[in-house]
C-alpha cells in the first residue's frame, strides 16, 4: 500500500477528465453528475480567496467528510507549501489525493513537504520542468502547472505548460554532459532530468491549472500536451454551472474535433469575470509561490 | 486483393476519459504472426463502427458513463458489449462498465454497457489509502511460472459470478486470476468464511468478454493483452 506505482497509477486514471474545485457536497453532486472524473473539497475557491484576502488555510475536515460522502468520484483537498500537519490530518480522514498549493497561503517559505513520508498521493504545482522536477523528487506523483488561479485568464496557464513542454524538448536533445549543466540550471535532480529527457515526457501525468473558465480554453490546454485538467473557480462562478461544467468534460474528450468543440460551447450563459494578471491583481501572484 | 491476405485485427480502446493511451502503448508492441493488428482511440459514433474488439480502460466508470451518453455512444456500447460475438475487455473501471449489475454507485446510479455476467462492487477496498500493488498467478498466460504484477487502484470487487447471463446461451466461465485472500478488506474476509462465498477473483473471462479488476496497462508486461487478443479475439483455445 501507499507504494508509487499505486500513487502515479491513480493519477493516471484522472487523465482525459476534469478535476473541479467544490465547496459544498450539493456542488460536489452538481460535479459528479457533470461526468467531473474528482473534486477539490475546499472552503473558498480561489477567485474568493483572492476577493476576501486573509490567510487561507486548510479546510475543515468535517466539511471535507460531507463531501467525500456525497460522491463516489476521488476527493482531494489542498494544504499549505510545507504544511506537513494539515497534510497529515488530511490523510488520517481517508482524502484520496492531496494539493500542496500556493493557492492557499504558504506555512513555509523554504520546504516544501517530504511527500515520500506519506500514504496518499500528492499533486503539486509547476511553472517550468525544474519546478516540476523537485516536487517530484520530494514525492509528488502528478503535476499541475500553475497558471494564476482565480483569474478567469488562461495566459499565466499557458506560459507555465508552454515552458515545461519546451525545457522538456531541450532536454530530450540533449547529450549526457549538457543534461548534468542543464540540471544545474534547471535546479533539477540530475536523474529524473535524464528520465524526462529518455521518455520525451514528464515521468508523472500533468493537468493544466490555474484561469481556465471555458471549454476551448480547457481544449487549448489539452492540445498544448496536458493530460487533463483542473477547473476552479470558472464553474461556480460563470452564469450555469451545471451546462458549463458538462461542457467542459465533453472539451476534454473532444479536444481535437472542432466541430464538436463549436456545439458545445454555444449557449453556456456568462463565463466568470476574467482578471488582468499584473502588479496591482488583488492577492498578488499566487504563481510564484514554492520554492 | 488475394482471398487469403489476412484481415487486419482493429483493437478499439474507448478513450472517452482514463488509461487509454497506456493500453494503446501495450498493444503497440503486439505482433501476431498470422493477423495485421491495429489499435484505434474510440471516441465518435464512427470509430467504433470500424473496430473488431474492444477495451474500456481504467478510469472514472461515472465520467465515460456520462460522456458515454452526451457524445450519442451509450446505446452503441451497450449494443456492441452486449453482443455475444463482440470481444471487449473491461480494466478496473471498464470492468464496472462492463458488469451487467453494481453496487456502491452514485447516488441516482449510473449507466453500465453491461455484457459480463458479473455483479461488481465500486471501490470495493476503500479509498486511495487502500490501493496496493500484489503479484498475481496466472495460470493461462505465456511463461506461466512468472508473476504478474497486479495494480489494484480504487478497484472494484466481484461480488458474484452469474454463469449463464447476460443471453439465454450458456457461456462458458474462465477464472483467470485470484488475489490472496490476505487482500481483502476485513469484513469481506470475515464474510467469506463464514458464508462461502467468493470475492478473491480479480480476472474471468466469459466467452469473448474478459474483465480485469486491476490495471495490466500500468505495467509494462504485455502478456494479458496477449492473452485477450488470442482467447477473445481469435478465439484459439487453451493449449493443455
Amino acid at each position: 500500500m501507499g507504494t508509487f506505482g499505486v500513487k502515479s497509477g491513480l493519477a493516471q486514471m484522472l487523465k482525459g477528465g476534469v478535476i473541479m474545485d467544490v465547496v459544498t457536497a450539493e456542488q460536489a453532486r452538481i460535479a459528479e453528475e457533470a461526468g467531473a472524473c474528482a473534486v477539490m473539497a475546499l472552503e473558498r475557491v480561489p477567485a474568493d480567496i483572492r476577493a476576501q484576502g486573509g490567510v487561507a488555510r486548510m479546510s475543515d475536515p468535517k466539511m471535507i467528510k460531507d463531501i467525500q460522502a456525497a460522491v463516489t468520484i476521488p476527493v482531494m483537498a489542498k494544504v499549505r507549501i510545507g504544511h506537513f500537519v494539515e497534510a497529515q490530518i488530511l490523510q488520517a480522514i481517508g482524502i484520496d489525493y492531496i494539493d500542496e498549493s500556493e493557492v492557499l497561503t504558504p506555512a513555509d517559505e523554504q520546504h516544501h513537504i517530504n511527500k515520500h513520508a506519506f500514504k496518499v498521493p500528492f499533486v503539486c504545482g509547476c511553472r517550468d520542468l525544474g519546478e516540476a522536477l523537485r516536487r517530484i523528487s520530494e514525492g509528488a506523483a502528478m503535476i499541475r502547472t500553475k497558471g494564476e488561479a482565480g483569474t478567469g485568464n488562461v495566459v499565466e496557464a499557458v506560459r507555465h505548460m508552454r515552458q515545461v513542454m519546451s525545457d522538456i524538448k531541450r532536454a530530450s536533445a540533449m547529450a549526457e554532459e549538457e543534461l548534468y549543466a542543464f540540471a544545474k540550471e534547471l535546479g533539477a535532480p540530475f536523474h529524473l532530468l535524464k528520465e524526462t529527457a529518455r521518455l520525451k515526457r514528464l515521468p508523472c501525468v500533468n493537468f493544466a491549472a490555474g484561469g481556465i473558465a471555458t471549454p476551448a480554453d480547457a481544449a487549448l490546454m489539452m492540445q498544448l500536451g496536458c493530460d487533463g485538467v483542473f477547473v476552479g473557480s470558472g464553474i461556480f462562478h460563470s452564469g450555469d454551472p451545471v451546462k458549463r461544467a458538462r461542457a467542459i468534460v465533453q472539451a476534454v474528450t473532444h479536444y481535437n474535433n472542432p466541430k464538436i468543440l463549436a456545439e458545445i460551447s454555444s449557449d453556456l450563459g456568462e463565463a466568470m469575470v476574467g482578471l488582468t494578471i499584473d502588479n496591482n491583481l488583488k492577492g498578488g501572484q499566487y504563481a510564484g509561490r514554492g520554492w | 486483393m488475394s482471398s487469403d491476405t489476412p484481415e487486419t485485427i482493429v483493437i478499439g480502446i474507448l478513450a472517452l476519459q482514463g488509461a487509454f493511451a497506456e493500453h494503446q502503448t501495450i498493444l503497440s508492441r503486439l505482433k501476431l504472426p498470422s493477423h495485421p493488428l491495429t489499435s484505434l482511440l474510440v471516441r465518435t459514433p464512427q470509430d467504433l463502427a470500424q473496430c473488431s474488439a474492444l477495451i474500456i480502460p481504467g478510469g472514472e466508470s461515472t465520467t465515460i458513463a456520462s460522456v458515454a451518453a452526451r457524445t450519442g455512444m451509450l446505446d452503441l456500447l451497450k449494443e456492441f458489449c452486449q453482443n455475444v460475438d463482440k470481444p471487449v475487455w473491461g480494466t478496473c473501471a471498464g470492468c464496472i462498465l462492463l458488469a451487467k449489475e453494481a453496487t456502491g454507485l452514485k447516488k441516482g446510479g449510473q449507466e453500465l454497457f453491461g455484457g459480463m455476467g458479473v455483479g461488481v462492487k465500486r471501490n470495493g477496498y476503500g479509498t486511495q489509502l487502500e490501493s496496493f500493488e500484489v503479484m498475481l498467478d496466472v495460470p493461462a498466460l505465456r511463461d506461466p511460472e512468472r508473476p504478474f504484477a497486479g495494480v489494484f487502484i480504487r478497484a472494484p470487487i466481484i461480488e458474484h459470478v452469474n454463469e449463464s447471463a447476460p443471453t439465454s446461451i450458456s457461456i462458458h466461465t474462465e477464472i483467470v486470476a485470484r488475489v490472496p485472500p490476505s487482500c481483502l478488506p476485513a469484513e469481506l474476509h470475515d464474510a467469506a468464511e463464514t458464508s462461502n462465498k467468493d470475492y478473491t477473483v480479480v480476472a474471468m473471462r466469459q466467452g469473448k468478454k474478459f474483465v480485469t479488476t486491476f490495471h495490466p496497462e500500468l505495467t509494462k508486461d504485455d502478456r494479458l493483452h496477449e492473452y485477450f487478443i488470442k482467447r477473445c479475439v481469435l478465439g484459439l483455445v487453451a493449449q493443455k
